[in-house]
């Protein structure tokens, strides 16, 4: 018990290190962030000083850009792990690998809602008033108090799934389903709750009639899986750009050779790596001599169709090449196997969790008569050594391990869907507003006409309805197939959610006040640099995670490197990679 | 012993251990970073209202025995004292029994002249700058309900003014009270002679009350209360108006240092018109029983919202 203890410990240790190391850019970037948070806290602390006095909101409108703040980020965390249903429910393979990042996106949007709900208390020292048991929370009859239980709930189920997967990746053992899966399924309905709680927030007050509509909870929903997405897609594409770094070696510690069973095996020769050099050009970059050292080790397979070549779960030494016919790649999920891919002819399979040392993670079954090249792991190094070879191979592992395109663009209709309903459910909310007309249309009035001279939301709620229906408009086109316009569309969801549902939702539902008066809001310079400062944090908070989470999920930190070979000092922790 | 990868760029992974230009670069960057989070909390020097210990594990209002509530009004007698030179009463008044407080308002009588907003400053120690006002009286056209007709900031030489009526409106005291309800905390409640009140030592300043409330009736300090020495009300309740702290919430309590010590509310006693009655709606012999008995219609504001005010607005014909 101890000992395992102390290996979590050495985890979380090891872990947090690689937060501290990375290039110039990483630290350019962690060290703007670490400015902007500098400033914010600083606008925070005055904040407390002087009391809220020094923001832009009053007794006529009570709450301001950090309710928006958070409002639009409870929607974010909700939809990065909506993202979760499609692989669990739908079996979506292209989305698998996105889920972590999804739930450590989640884990950081709630960090920065209960920053910003911590922000615009009056009296933040009186926190433990809210502690159930401690405090006098007053559950169930106030909204805040669920608020309370459902982003605190949601942030310890996001940290548990995501420390569980990764602590198992570190170990190297398959994560128990039991431990995690009813977790992820508790998560999705908790997703949908945190939304429709905030939602409830506004709608459950009578006296405000542009809050007290049912359709809030459902645009927030629809809004949320545009917005949330639409950053997913941005974000993963950093990821992807920052994270393609160079192929660690010596990474098979203390594996067992197991060969795989086959019906004809015989030692490879010279004429089968000619036949793999026909499908893979890149191998004639090999020297000669390099080809010399890995045949002994080499085996050639040739395998009836039916047969299994690797097996889920077990962990073997080797990474084939297909030299003809076909090889399909299979994983099974509930029992039930799903075909990921088909290898052919001068493609390999295997070759990640063989130089990761890590369980396969799908089986290998020949589709039809096969002949594949069997290589040791050793020699699989060898080979990439050579640049060419070591792009090759190494961009493969990058699009199993990360973000493939087709993953961004089942985001994309996501977002297309999304975006759709949002707009349709805004067109509505207008439409009952203003057909009726009568009393409760003065917010609406407000917000979209100007109301009696006061006009300040007015060019902000019509840059958002832009801003929606050109994204709108370019989802429903092909060319958000590309990237580039994807990022664009993205942006502008992102940007369109953030005004609508943010300050368009918050403040008007203040203006006019309930007795009739008109009273205008914007956010103070303080506030706003106290908003900088919490955004700034949050992304500091997400980078540090992602930093943390892809080495060990491709497999660079593991436990097996704790006790490795080659260590230098008393705090060398991190793999070093040994002597070639 | 590091490896260089192929392409010549190090991975981050790789890592020599502590050197000593290594050690010393981290303490660099530690102190610097140290130094600029204690720069950047320097304004908290400037924050006065710093809790005491005792303040901060203070106990829930409903939960303190009368040991600790006494302790309590020492401690807040003293606080006053220490900053207003002034030795204050502070009570701890309880509701009486049989007792349901109602207020109830004359629309034909009010002439606007908004003596009650300033004596109700007075006497619960309201902040002065920026000055925090219960009753917000609005100028109303003629023939019109609609309070988005409503003239918030009148300033004429003479009221009442041709063709206008008065409506003045301050906390209604619901029997279903939303700001209640949505407290997370319980820091305000109804008791049992019908007031709404709010603990100030208990409100975490959230403002979700504010936002509940159908009447716009609560207030927030948005910055530590100011208040001329010579101004204070030494008279206090602990619910009532005592001195409020920077953060939290507050609004009409009926005068509780008044009202359950026998006495009318500063509202009450100010008007010069006799615009304003107040009483105990369980007593049949009480002039709001009158009131609401006799006269053919009142008004409950908002009275679809289901909030049901003790606060009636009349008229005389």
């Amino acid at each position: 018990m101890r000992r395992a203890i102390r290996n979590y410990f050495v985890f979380l240790w090891r872990s947090a290190q690689l937060a501290l190391v990375g290039d110039w850019r990483y630290y350019a970037w962690m060290g703007i962030l670490s400015i902007l948070c500098v400033v914010g806290l600083n606008a925070y602390a005055k904040q407390l000083a002087h009391g809220l006095i020094v923001t832009g909101m009053s007794d006529q409108v009570s709450w301001g850009v950090y309710i928006a703040n958070f409002t639009f980020l409870v929607g974010v965390a909700a939809a990065a792990v909506m993202m979760v249903i499609p692989v669990y429910v739908y079996k979506n393979e292209d989305l698998h690998d996105l889920v972590i990042f999804g739930e450590l996106l989640a884990v950081a949007a709630i960090i920065m809602c209960l920053a910003f709900v911590t922000v615009d208390l009056g009296r933040p020292d009186r926190f433990w008033h809210l502690l159930p048991g401690l405090g006098q929370l007053n559950f169930p009859a106030s909204m805040l108090s669920w608020d309370v239980i459902v982003l605190n709930g949601y942030l310890l189920l996001n940290v548990h799934i995501c420390g569980y997967i990764l602590y198992c990746r570190y170990q190297r053992k398959m994560p128990a389903q039991w431990f995690y899966v009813p977790f992820v399924f508790i998560a999705i309905v908790w997703a949908i709750s945190i939304h429709t709680v905030t939602a409830f927030l506004y709608v459950g007050l009578g006296g405000r009639p542009f809050w007290n509509s049912a359709i809030v909870g459902p645009r927030f929903l629809a809004s949320a899986f545009t917005a949330g997405p639409a950053l997913i897609i941005l974000a993963m594409q950093v990821v992807r750009r920052v994270t393609s770094g160079p192929l660690p070696q010596g990474l098979a510690h203390g594996l067992e050779s197991a060969a795989p069973d086959d019906t004809r095996q015989r030692p490879a020769t010279f004429d089968d790596l000619e036949q793999l050099r026909r499908h893979l050009p890149q191998l004639s970059s090999v020297p000669e001599q390099t080809l010399q050292e890995i045949l002994p080790g080499a085996t050639v397979l040739d395998v009836t169709a039916g047969h299994a070549l690797l097996y889920q779960g077990e962990t073997t030494p080797f990474a084939f090449f297909v030299l003809e016919g076909l090889v399909a790649v299979e994983r099974k999920e509930s029992g039930r196997f799903r075909m990921t891919r088909s290898v052919g002819p001068g493609q390999q399979f295997g070759e990640i969790s063989a130089l990761a040392g890590t369980p396969r993670v799908a089986t290998a079954i020949a589709e039809e008569p096969a002949r594949v090249l069997c290589l040791p792991v050793e020699s699989l190094r060898k080979l990439m050594k050579t640049p060419q070879m070591h792009r090759i191979i190494r961009s493969r592992m990058g699009e199993r391990l990360m973000i493939t395109d087709r993953a961004l663009m089942t985001l994309r209709g996501i977002v297309q869907v999304a975006m759709i309903i949002n707009v349709f459910l805004l067109a509505c909310e207008v439409f009952t507003e203003f057909y009726a007309g009568g009393l409760h249309v003065a917010s609406s009035k407000y917000l979209f006409l100007g109301l009696r001279g006061y006009h300040a939301l007015v060019p902000w709620i019509w840059t958002a309805i832009t801003f929606n229906l050109t994204a709108m408009v370019l989802l429903l086109l092909p060319v958000s197939r590309s990237l580039k316009w994807l990022n664009l569309t993205c942006v502008l969801c992102i940007v369109g959610i953030w005004i609508e549902k943010g300050m368009g939702l918050v403040v008007p539902g203040f203006i006019p006040t309930p007795l009739g008066e008109m009273a205008e809001y914007s956010p103070s310079l303080n506030e706003t640099l106290v908003c900088l400062g919490i955004w700034a944090f949050g992304l500091l908070c997400y980078t540090v995670f992602l930093r943390m989470a892809v080495p060990i999920l491709q497999g660079k930190l593991t436990r097996a490197g704790e006790a490795g070979p080659a260590r230098h000092g008393p705090s060398s922790e991190v793999d070093v990679a040994p002597a070639a | 012993m590091s490896q260089q990868i192929p392409d010549g760029t190090r991975t981050p992974l790789e890592y020599d251990g502590v050197t000593r230009r290594s050690f010393l670069r981290t303490s660099v960057v530690f102190a610097a970073g140290l130094t600029a989070i204690a720069a950047g909390l320097a304004p908290l020097l400037k924050l006065e209202d710093f809790p005491s210990l005792e303040e901060f594990m203070q106990k829930y209002y409903k939960e303190m025995t009368p040991e600790d509530m006494a302790k309590v009004l020492k401690r807040i007698e003293g606080q006053v004292e220490r900053e207003y030179g002034i030795r204050p009463h502070v009570r701890d008044l309880k509701p009486m029994n049989g007792v349901e407080f109602v207020y109830c308002l004359n629309l034909t009588r009010c002439i606007g002249c908004r003596k009650c907003v300033h004596a109700c400053v007075a006497e619960n120690n309201q902040s002065r700058n920026p000055e925090i006002q219960y009753i917000r009286v609005l100028k109303m056209p003629h023939g019109s309900f609609d309070m988005d007709k409503a003239e918030h900031d009148y300033n004429p030489a003479m009221v009442p003014e041709k063709d206008h009526f008065y409506m003045p409106v301050q906390c209604q005291q619901c029997k279903n009270p939303p700001c209640v309800k949505v407290c997370p905390v319980h820091a305000t409640w109804q008791e049992t002679d019908g007031i709404t009140v709010i603990d100030y030592d208990w409100c975490i300043g959230c403002r979700y009350c504010e936002a509940a409330c159908p009447y716009w009736a609560r207030r927030f300090n948005f910055s530590k209360p100011s208040i001329p020495k010579e101004q204070i009300n030494p008279d206090m309740a602990y619910l009532g108006n005592r001195p409020r702290r920077q953060g939290v919430m507050e609004k009409c309590h009926f005068c509780i240092q008044r009202t359950r010590a026998g006495r009318y509310p500063a509202c009450v006693e100010v008007c010069p018109t006799g615009t304003r009655k107040f009483g105990n709606i369980l007593d049949p012999n009480s002039e709001v029983s009158y009131i609401l008995r006799t006269k053919r219609v009142f008004i409950q504001l908002k009275e679809e919202l289901g909030t049901s005010p003790r606060f009636f607005y009349y008229f005389d014909v």
